[in-house]
């Protein structure tokens, strides 16, 4: 697998963390206050806690549950409950390959070569989850990868498509600038109807 | 299931909520708790009586043949105190994270913010742990933290002592500085009945020195205090209880959660543990 789509930069501002996930991998994807994006594995290695629900502070990504701060490399620099430890270089958090590029923060579970998808200039709209694994929905419009969809539509739309688990994906939408957001937005919404079997 | 898990006692509701009959579950397993004519029973899925025990404004059973009696709070005892019914929170996590959190005082800053701890009071002072062989219990004592609400009587900020005791395997007992009476110790418990190895129904008990709060109002002190504990322990992976070094990493902090594991492990009481890293 190479680069998966996990969020929009907009999504995801300065300072903020949320989770994410890829198939089996929960991420924690969080972006310091000058702008740098990471993906980590979304668990403390002390007491098993998400690090989604922790903070950021600084450059460092802090633990909810005990205040644990892990640099921008996952290494643990601080322990509260002991402030004149130095922690040992041993407590680190998975971190994975993240970078944004057109709006998009991408991140490979593996060490990649490969170049990020071309996007053609289409700008993010928005994410939208939907009940369906990621290889269904490429089958729907004949794609044999779901990295990215291009679909040719009145909107000229192109999905990134997140796997997530066995029956849910994420959908994150790109269209060109000049098309309406919200006209596409609500497309997007009609095709999760039909994609669910859901009444629109 | 080994008779290791079967022979304890559990909480399975608090004595004055008992009205009519109601299922749950104990160990995965299906009862029925009820009262008649003001004494409790409760009942397996086949309708066989099961043995009970009413201590702590709660009702007590055990699925197997329990060796010893369930354990006492001799200080709960002493006249003047408040015994307070704080009601259940069901909570999708193992029995054993739920008591490993209530032991834990490091998180105080951080999960129970203004209230149990605040920044920059994070230090934990080292303390004594110890397994009691001869009660076959887990004992952390000189336990000291900065608080800056530690019970509904308090005013200000205290450095608040704690004891924990571990008497029963889903079961923990801590004693505290009691804000109105210096040299007198507050007595709150955390019973947890194990619905099944990932979901459980916690029913604080409190025996206090408090002669101002009403009943609701230390009852809803302690609701807000373990709801900001749910929100941590509906979050931790693996849901399970890692009772192996090497899933975990813990610090000195940790002593008392590491002593815990280490008795869980040593009396064979494995329900709700994770045993082989995953």
């Amino acid at each position: 697998m190479n680069w998966v789509a996990v969020a929009l930069t907009e999504d995801v501002p300065p300072g903020v963390v949320i989770p994410s996930r890829i198939e089996d991998t929960d991420l924690a994807i969080w972006c310091t206050p000058s702008g740098r994006y990471h993906a980590w594995s979304d668990r403390c290695p002390h007491r098993g806690m998400r690090l989604s629900h922790g903070f950021v502070r600084g450059d460092t990504l802090a633990c909810i549950y005990h205040g644990w701060q892990y640099n921008e490399e996952g290494a643990c620099d601080y322990i509260p409950a002991h402030p004149k430890l130095t922690p040992p270089d041993t407590i680190c958090v998975p971190t994975y390959t993240c970078t944004e590029a057109g709006g998009v923060i991408w991140v490979s579970l593996n060490k990649t070569d490969s170049a990020l998808p071309a996007l053609g200039g289409r700008k993010p709209v928005r994410s939208l989850p939907i009940n369906l694994s990621a290889n269904d929905l490429a089958a729907h419009f004949g794609a044999e990868d779901y990295t990215t969809i291009a679909v040719v539509s009145d909107h000229d739309v192109l999905i990134a498509v997140q796997p997530c688990t066995d029956n849910a994906c994420m959908a994150h939408v790109l269209a060109s600038p000049d098309k309406d957001r919200t006209t596409v937005s609500r497309w997007l919404e009609d095709l999760r109807a039909t994609l669910e079997g859901m009444p629109s | 299931m080994t008779a290791t898990i079967d022979n304890h006692w559990y909480p399975v509701a608090m004595i004055s909520g008992i009205q009519a009959p109601r299922e749950t579950l104990l160990l995965g397993k299906k009862i029925t708790v009820g009262r008649e004519r003001g004494t409790c029973w409760v009942k397996d899925a086949s309708g066989n009586a099961l043995p009970t025990v009413e201590r702590f404004g709660h009702l007590w059973t055990s699925p197997g043949q329990p060796n010893r009696d369930l354990f006492t709070i001799p200080e709960a005892d002493s006249p003047g105190r408040r015994l307070v019914d704080v009601g259940s929170v069901k909570v999708k996590c193992s029995p054993l994270r739920a008591v490993e959190n209530f032991l834990d005082i490091a998180h105080f800053p951080f999960v129970h913010t203004d209230i149990l701890g605040a920044e920059p009071h994070t230090e934990v002072d080292r303390y004594d742990v110890k397994i009691r062989e001869e009660v076959d219990e887990v004992w952390a004592t000189k336990v000291k933290f900065f608080q800056p609400q530690a019970a509904k009587s308090a005013e200000g900020g205290i450095t608040t002592e704690y004891m924990y005791r571990v008497p029963a395997p889903t079961c923990s007992v801590l004693y505290k500085t009691c804000p109105p009476r210096p040299g007198e110790w507050d007595v709150i418990t955390l019973f947890v009945q194990p619905l099944t190895d990932e979901w459980c129904e916690v029913w604080p008990w409190m025996a206090l020195y408090d002669d101002d709060s009403t009943m609701s109002e230390m009852v809803s002190f302690q609701q807000l205090i373990f709801m900001q504990d749910r929100s941590i322990l509906e979050n931790q992976l693996p849901r399970k209880l890692p009772l192996d070094p090497g899933m975990e990493v813990p610090t000195q902090a940790d002593m008392t959660s590491v002593a815990y594991r280490r008795w869980l492990k040593k009396i064979g009481y494995t329900y709700g543990a994770q045993l082989v890293a995953a």
